[in-house]
C-alpha cells in the first residue's frame, strides 16, 4: 500500500514539473513580459534595462531553473500587473473555490446518489423516466446557462437570492474567510453551488443508476433477496457498496472537470475565487499567475486523485493488492 | 427506501429553510459606503497605472502636490502654491504638517524621491513619459518648504498633470520590497488602506488624521462588478450603495426602478477612430479618410449602439480643453457623397481593412466597432473585424502595428497639446512622441506646428495655437476620425441619505460623499 | 445496405423511442445547419446585409417585431433564427471534426498502447493520465488565451489536445480485454501477422466503446466551444456561434429582451440533448448486462 502511495507521489511530482516546464516554454514564446512590465512609454533601453534586472534574458533553461528554485521556497514571483505576490494572490481567493466547490460536490453527492438509487429500484415508473429525462437535461445543458438562467429566475424574477458574491465571510483558522457559518454566506453559495453542481449531479445520478441496476441483477443480491432480508439491508449493505465503485471513481476524477467549470461560474456570479483570478489574468496576460495556478491546481487534482485512489482500494478489495 | 426519502427530504427542508429565512436588509452600518464600479483597480502601486479605474480609486489613499476639484479645476493638494518661472522651471510652495499614514512627515524629500522612482521603467511603467521630463529636485534657498522643479524641456502642462502623479513616503518605499509596497500602500491621503483583495474588494478606513480634516465617512468600500447585469442587481437590490458606470444596455430598467436615482454627466472621454496615412494605402489619400468619415452614421451608433447616452464628437479634446474648437461640427452622414468620393480616389469598388479594437475598455467598444464596419461595408470598404482585451490591444498600439482602430481618450492635464503630442504626433520613440500613435500616422505640417505650441509660454497664445492645431487636424487632414463622447451614468440607492456629485473625471473621492442622518 | 435495415440493432433502434427521438432532434438541426445559408433570412455573417435599424426586435408575435425576424434580433441586427443557423454550423463543425481527429489519434495510441504494451504504453498512458487531470476546459482557455489568432481551427486544435486521451483510455482497455479472446490466440496459431491481427480483429472488435465515447463526446465538445465562446476565447464577436449568441445577449436579459438567449440556449441544449439520447441508446446496446425490468423480477 505504501509502496503505491510513494510511487503516485513520485508520479506527481513529475507530472508538475512538467506542467510547469509547459507553461513556462508556451510563455517564452508567445508574447514579450518586457512590454507589460515596462509600460507602454519606456524605450528601446529602458526596456532592455528591465528585461536584465527581471532576469529575462537568460536562456530559458536558466530561467526556468531559477524558476523552480523559487517555488520550491513558495515564491512564484511578482503578478506583472497587480505587483503584488502571486502565492498570497492565489492563496487568499482558494477559500472561496475550495468552499464552491465542496458544496457543489456535497449537493450533487446527496441528491445525485440519493435520486440514483431511488430511480434504480423502479425504473420503468413514469416519475423516474422523468427524472431520468431531467438528468440527460441536466448533462446537456452548459453551466453558463443554468447560471444565467437561476440568476433570471431567483435573484431577477423571484428576488430572494442575492445575485452575486460571497457575502459576509468569517476569519477562521488563520486567513480562511468562510462563508459557512454566516445566513448570509450560505444564501449567496445556492446558486452557484447549484450551478455547479447541477452537471455532476446529473452525471452521478446516472451512474448510480446504471450501477445499481446491473449489481442488483447479480446472483448474491439474489440469494439475498432468498435469504428474506429487508429491502434497507440488501441496498445497503450489498447493492449500495459495490454500486458505488464506478461512481466513486467517476466522483473524484471529475474534481478536475469541477474546477475548470468553476471558472465559468465564478465569472457569472462574481464569485472571489481562484477560477475568476485566472480568467482576469489570461485576459491581462500575466504570466506568472497563470503558472502558479496551473500549478497549485495540478497539486489539487493530484491530490484527489490519490485520496480517490486510496478510499477505492479500500472499497474494493480486489484491487488492492495491485 | 424510507432511509433515503427522509435524506433526501431532509435536505430539501434544510435548503428551504435556508432560503426563507432571509429578506434581505442588508442592516448597512450608515458610517461605510458601497461603491460599485465597473473596472477593477489593477495594482496598488500608485505609479503602476494611469487608467482613470486606478486613479480615481488610488486618489482615496494617496495624494499629488495638486487637487483637481469637482470640476475639474485645479487647486492646492500637497502644494498651497504654484507657479511657471521660466520656461523650465516650476516653484512650488509645499504644505506643512502633513503626515503619511505610518506617521512619517511629509517633506520635500518625498517629491523628489517620488519623481526620481519615476524613472525607474520597472516597477513604475505608466509614468515613464513623465519621469522623463524632470531633471531636477532642489529646495530654494534652503528653504525646506519651497520646491524648484526643473524639466529637460519646456512642458506647458507640468502643473496640469500634477494631480495625478501621487506622492510616496521615501523612507518605507525604499526599505521594503516591490510586493510588499503593492500590498499595503502608504499615502498622505484620507483614507487608509485595509484590505485589497483583487477583482473583490478594496477596504479603506478614514484617515483621522487627515490635514484636511477627517473625512466624515468612516468606512469605505470599492466593489468592483465587471459583469452588467450584475452590476445593476447590486445598487437595485441596495447591495451597494453607488454604482458608477450603468451599463448603457439596461439604462431603461434602470430608470423604471423606483429604489435608485440616476445621474449622467457629459463624460471627458471621447471615442474616436485612428487611421494609418502611410504612402501606398487607400487610407493616405484624403478623399478616402473624407469618404470613411462620410459612411459612419454617428447618430445611428449613438441611438443603437450606444442607446442614446452619448454626444456627437467633431474633435478629441472635450470643452474644457485648451484647445478645443466650439466652431467645429461632425459631419452629416452622407454614404452616396462617401461612394463618389471613393470613386474619385480610384477605389469604386471599395477596398479592404482591418479594424482593431479592444472589447473591454470602454463603454460598447467590440459593438461600435461592429456598427462601423456594418456600415462601412455599405459603402464597399470591407471591414475585417479584430476585437480583443485591452491587455492584447494597447501593446499592439504601441507598437505602431494597426492599420486602422478604436479608442478612446480623455486626458486628465486638459491639454490638448499633450494629447496630440501621444496619439497623433509622428512616432519619435527618443522624444517620448506618438506614443498612442497605433497607425504610424504622420503629417510633418501638424507637428512642427505642436511644436511650436510647446515653446510658448503665454497661456492665451498657446491655446489659440493649439485650436489652430486642432481645427487643421480635424477639417483639412482628417488626421482621427471622432465618434462620439460617451456619458458618465451613476445610481445612487434612495433612502440612505446620500450625498453624492460626480466628478469629471470619473474618480470617486470618498471625502466628497456625505451622508445626511 | 438493406441488411442494416434488417438487422436485429435496428429493430431495437426503431423500438426505442428517445433514440429515434435524439436522432430527429439531430437530423433536423444538422439539415437546417447545412442548408443555412439557403434556409436562413439572412446572412449574419455579412455586414452588408445587417442594419443597426434592426437591432433588438423581438419576436415577431409580440409587439414590435416584424417580418422576416421571425425570432427576433439581436443589438446588431442580426435575425436570432439565421445566426441560429449559422451558430449550429459551427456547433456540428466543431463537433465532428474533434470526434474524428481526436478520434483517430486516441484510437491509434490506444490501439498500439493496448497492444504492444511495454514501454510505449507506461509513457503514453501516463501523459495520458498528466493531461487528464487538467479538464479539457482549463488547457482550452489557456491555450486560446495564449494563441492571439481565434478561428474555429483553433478552437478545435484547442479542444483536441487534450480531448483525445478518452479514445485512448478507452481504446486500451478495450485492446486490452479483447487480446485475452480465444479468437486471438487462434489468428496467431495460423500465423497471422501483427498488423492483420491489429487490424482485422482486434479493431473491430475493440471499437463499440468507442463509439459511445464519440457519441458523448460530440456533446461535450459542443458544449466546449460555447464555453469558450462565452469565456470571450472562442469564435469572434461578429461570428457568433450559440455560446457567443448568449454571451452577447446575456446583457439584456434584464431588460427584460429574452429572446437573446432563450433562442440560442435552447438550440444548444436540444443538439446535446439529441446526441445524449443517441448515446444512452448506444451504451445500452453494447452493454449486455444492464436490466431494465423491476428490482425483484
Amino acid at each position: 500500500m505504501y509502496k503505491c502511495i510513494v510511487r503516485r507521489l513520485i508520479q506527481g511530482v513529475i507530472v508538475l514539473l512538467v506542467v510547469s516546464f509547459v507553461c513556462f516554454a508556451i510563455f517564452q514564446f508567445f508574447g514579450d513580459p518586457v512590454l507589460t512590465l515596462a509600460g507602454r512609454y519606456a524605450t528601446q533601453a529602458q526596456q532592455e534595462e528591465v528585461r536584465s534586472k527581471m532576469g529575462l534574458d537568460k536562456p530559458f533553461y536558466i530561467q526556468y531553473f531559477v524558476f523552480l528554485k523559487n517555488a520550491l521556497h513558495g515564491d512564484f514571483g511578482l503578478s506583472y500587473v497587480a505587483q503584488t505576490p502571486v502565492l498570497g494572490l492565489i492563496l487568499e481567493r482558494l477559500p472561496a473555490s475550495i468552499e464552491l466547490a465542496i458544496s457543489a460536490m456535497v449537493i450533487a453527492l446527496t441528491l445525485g446518489i440519493g435520486l440514483g438509487v431511488l430511480v434504480s429500484l423502479n425504473p420503468r415508473k413514469f416519475v423516474n423516466r422523468i427524472i431520468m429525462a431531467g438528468s440527460l437535461l441536466g448533462i446537456s445543458l452548459p453551466t453558463f446557462l443554468i447560471g444565467i438562467l437561476l440568476i433570471m429566475i431567483f435573484s431577477v424574477k423571484l428576488g430572494f437570492l442575492p445575485t452575486f458574491g460571497r457575502g459576509e465571510v468569517i476569519k477562521i483558522a488563520g486567513n480562511w474567510r468562510t462563508g459557512f457559518f454566516t445566513i448570509g454566506g450560505l444564501r449567496h453559495l445556492i446558486l452557484p453551488a447549484f450551478t455547479l453542481g447541477l452537471y455532476q449531479l446529473a452525471v452521478l445520478l446516472r451512474l448510480t443508476r446504471g450501477g445499481m441496476l446491473e449489481v442488483l441483477r447479480e446472483d448474491y443480491i439474489r440469494t439475498a433477496w432468498a435469504k428474506g432480508l429487508t429491502v434497507k439491508m440488501v441496498i445497503f449493505k450489498h447493492a449500495l457498496r459495490n454500486a458505488l465503485i464506478p461512481v466513486i471513481t467517476m466522483a473524484g476524477l471529475q474534481f478536475g472537470e469541477l474546477i475548470a467549470f468553476s471558472i465559468v461560474t465564478e465569472s457569472i456570479f462574481q464569485w472571489p475565487g481562484a477560477g475568476n483570478l485566472l480568467l482576469t489574468a489570461v485576459y491581462e496576460t500575466d504570466h506568472p499567475v497563470i503558472v502558479a495556478y496551473v500549478m497549485i491546481t495540478s497539486i489539487l487534482i493530484l491530490f484527489v486523485n490519490l485520496v480517490v485512489d486510496i478510499l477505492y482500494a479500500y472499497i474494493n478489495p480486489k484491487i488492492r493488492y495491485e | 427506501m424510507r432511509k433515503t426519502t427522509l435524506m433526501i427530504v431532509t435536505m430539501f427542508l434544510v435548503l428551504g429553510l435556508i432560503m426563507t429565512t432571509l429578506i434581505s436588509g442588508i442592516a448597512a452600518d450608515k458610517d461605510s459606503i458601497n461603491v460599485a464600479v465597473g473596472s477593477p483597480p489593477q495594482t496598488m502601486n500608485p505609479h503602476g497605472s494611469d487608467s482613470d479605474a486606478n486613479l480615481g480609486v488610488m486618489a482615496n489613499i494617496f495624494e499629488g502636490l495638486l487637487y483637481r476639484d469637482v470640476e475639474g479645476k485645479l487647486i492646492p493638494g500637497l502644494a498651497t502654491s504654484w507657479e511657471r518661472l521660466d520656461e523650465l522651471t516650476w516653484r512650488l510652495t509645499l504644505r506643512q504638517g502633513v503626515k503619511f499614514h505610518n506617521g512619517n512627515d511629509f517633506t520635500w524629500e518625498d517629491v523628489q524621491y517620488t519623481f526620481n522612482r519615476l524613472k525607474e521603467p520597472y516597477p513604475v511603467s505608466e509614468f515613464l513619459a513623465f519621469g522623463g521630463v524632470i531633471d531636477s529636485v532642489e529646495i530654494v534657498n534652503g528653504d525646506p518648504w519651497t520646491i524648484d522643479v526643473k524639466t529637460k524641456t519646456s512642458v506647458p502642462y507640468f502643473a496640469d498633470n500634477l494631480h495625478q502623479v501621487f506622492i510616496m513616503d521615501k523612507e518605507s518605499t525604499e526599505s521594503r520590497s516591490t510586493g510588499e509596497i503593492g500590498q499595503n500602500p502608504i499615502g498622505t491621503g484620507p483614507y487608509k488602506f485595509v484590505e485589497w483583495i483583487k477583482g473583490s474588494y478594496l477596504k479603506l478606513t478614514a484617515n483621522e488624521n487627515y490635514w484636511g480634516g477627517a473625512p466624515s465617512i468612516k468606512n469605505a468600500e470599492i466593489t468592483p462588478i465587471t459583469e452588467p447585469s450584475t452590476r445593476l442587481a447590486a445598487i437595485s437590490t441596495g447591495q451597494v450603495d453607488i454604482l458608477q458606470d450603468v451599463p448603457v444596455e439596461l439604462y431603461e430598467t434602470a430608470a423604471s426602478n423606483t429604489n435608485i436615482e440616476l445621474t449622467t454627466i457629459p463624460a471627458r472621454r471621447a471615442i474616436y477612430l485612428g487611421l494609418g496615412n502611410e504612402p501606398g494605402f487607400p487610407t493616405s489619400d484624403i478623399r478616402v479618410r473624407k469618404a470613411i468619415y462620410l459612411a459612419i452614421n454617428e447618430d445611428e451608433i449613438i441611438e443603437k449602439v450606444m442607446f442614446g447616452h452619448a454626444f456627437p464628437a467633431a474633435q478629441i479634446p472635450d470643452p474644457p480643453t485648451v484647445g478645443y474648437d466650439a466652431s467645429l461640427k461632425h459631419p452629416a452622414y452622407d454614404p452616396e457623397r462617401a461612394k463618389l468620393l471613393l470613386a474619385e480616389a480610384g477605389y469604386p469598388d471599395g477596398f479592404k481593412i482591418t479594424l482593431t479594437g479592444p472589447n473591454d475598455r470602454y463603454v460598447r467598444d467590440a459593438q461600435i466597432c461592429e456598427a462601423v464596419a456594418k456600415q462601412l461595408s455599405k459603402v464597399g470598404i470591407e471591414v475585417e473585424l479584430d476585437t480583443k482585451p485591452k491587455a492584447i490591444f494597447f501593446p499592439e498600439v504601441d507598437e505602431h502595428i494597426l492599420d486602422f482602430y478604436l479608442i478612446g481618450w480623455f486626458d486628465g492635464t486638459y491639454d490638448f497639446g499633450r494629447s496630440f503630442t501621444k496619439l497623433v504626433h509622428s512616432v519619435d520613440v527618443d522624444k517620448g512622441y506618438g506614443g498612442l500613435n497605433g497607425a504610424n500616422y504622420s503629417d510633418a505640417t501638424l507637428d512642427a506646428l505642436l511644436e511650436e505650441s510647446e515653446v510658448i509660454v503665454d497661456p492665451e497664445v498657446r491655446a489659440d495655437k493649439l485650436r489652430l492645431l486642432n481645427r487643421i487636424a480635424m477639417e483639412e487632414k482628417i488626421a482621427v476620425i471622432p465618434l462620439h463622447y460617451q456619458e458618465d451614468s451613476y445610481a445612487v440607492y434612495k433612502g440612505r441619505g446620500i450625498e453624492f456629485t460626480p466628478r469629471a473625471d470619473t474618480w470617486i473621492l470618498f471625502r466628497e460623499i456625505s451622508l445626511k442622518k | 445496405m438493406i441488411k442494416v435495415f434488417k438487422s436485429k440493432r435496428f429493430y431495437h433502434y426503431i423500438k426505442d423511442v428517445s433514440a429515434v427521438t435524439g436522432s430527429l432532434i439531430l437530423i433536423i438541426m444538422l439539415i437546417g445547419a447545412i442548408f443555412a445559408p439557403i434556409i436562413a433570412p439572412q446572412n449574419p455573417y455579412d455586414m452588408e446585409g445587417l442594419y443597426l435599424e434592426d437591432s433588438l426586435k423581438p419576436p415577431i408575435w409580440m409587439e414590435g417585431g416584424e417580418a422576416p425576424f421571425i425570432l427576433g434580433t439581436d443589438d446588431q441586427g442580426r435575425d436570432i433564427l439565421s445566426t441560429i443557423l449559422y451558430g449550429c454550423r459551427t456547433s456540428f463543425t466543431v463537433g465532428f471534426s474533434v470526434i474524428i481527429i481526436a478520434g483517430i489519434i486516441g484510437v491509434t495510441v490506444g490501439l498500439l498502447a493496448g497492444f504492444y504494451r511495454g514501454l510505449l504504453e507506461a509513457v503514453t498512458m501516463r501523459l495520458a493520465d498528466a493531461i487528464f487531470s487538467f479538464s479539457t476546459t482549463l488547457i482550452a482557455m489557456l491555450f486560446l488565451g495564449i494563441s492571439k489568432n481565434h478561428g474555429i481551427g483553433t478552437i478545435i486544435l484547442a479542444i483536441i489536445i487534450t480531448d483525445w486521451v478518452r479514445y485512448a483510455r478507452t481504446m486500451r482497455g478495450s485492446v486490452l480485454s479483447v487480446k485475452e479472446e480465444d479468437y486471438i490466440s487462434a489468428a496467431r496459431a495460423i500465423g497471422a501477422n501483427d498488423l492483420r491481427i491489429m487490424f482485422k480483429h482486434i479493431l473491430s472488435n475493440a471499437i463499440p466503446p468507442i463509439l459511445v465515447v464519440a457519441a458523448v463526446d460530440f456533446g461535450a465538445a459542443v458544449m466546449l466551444e460555447a464555453t469558450l465562446s462565452f469565456l470571450g476565447v472562442g469564435v469572434p464577436i461578429n461570428k457568433p456561434s450559440l455560446g457567443m449568441m448568449i454571451s452577447i445577449g446575456k446583457n439584456y436579459i434584464y431588460a427584460g429582451k429574452w429572446w437573446l438567449v432563450v433562442f440560442p440556449g435552447a438550440a444548444l441544449v436540444l443538439i446535446v440533448f439529441g446526441i445524449n439520447l443517441l448515446a444512452d441508446w448506444l451504451r445500452e446496446e453494447i452493454n449486455p448486462k444492464i436490466m431494465k425490468g423491476k428490482v425483484g423480477e
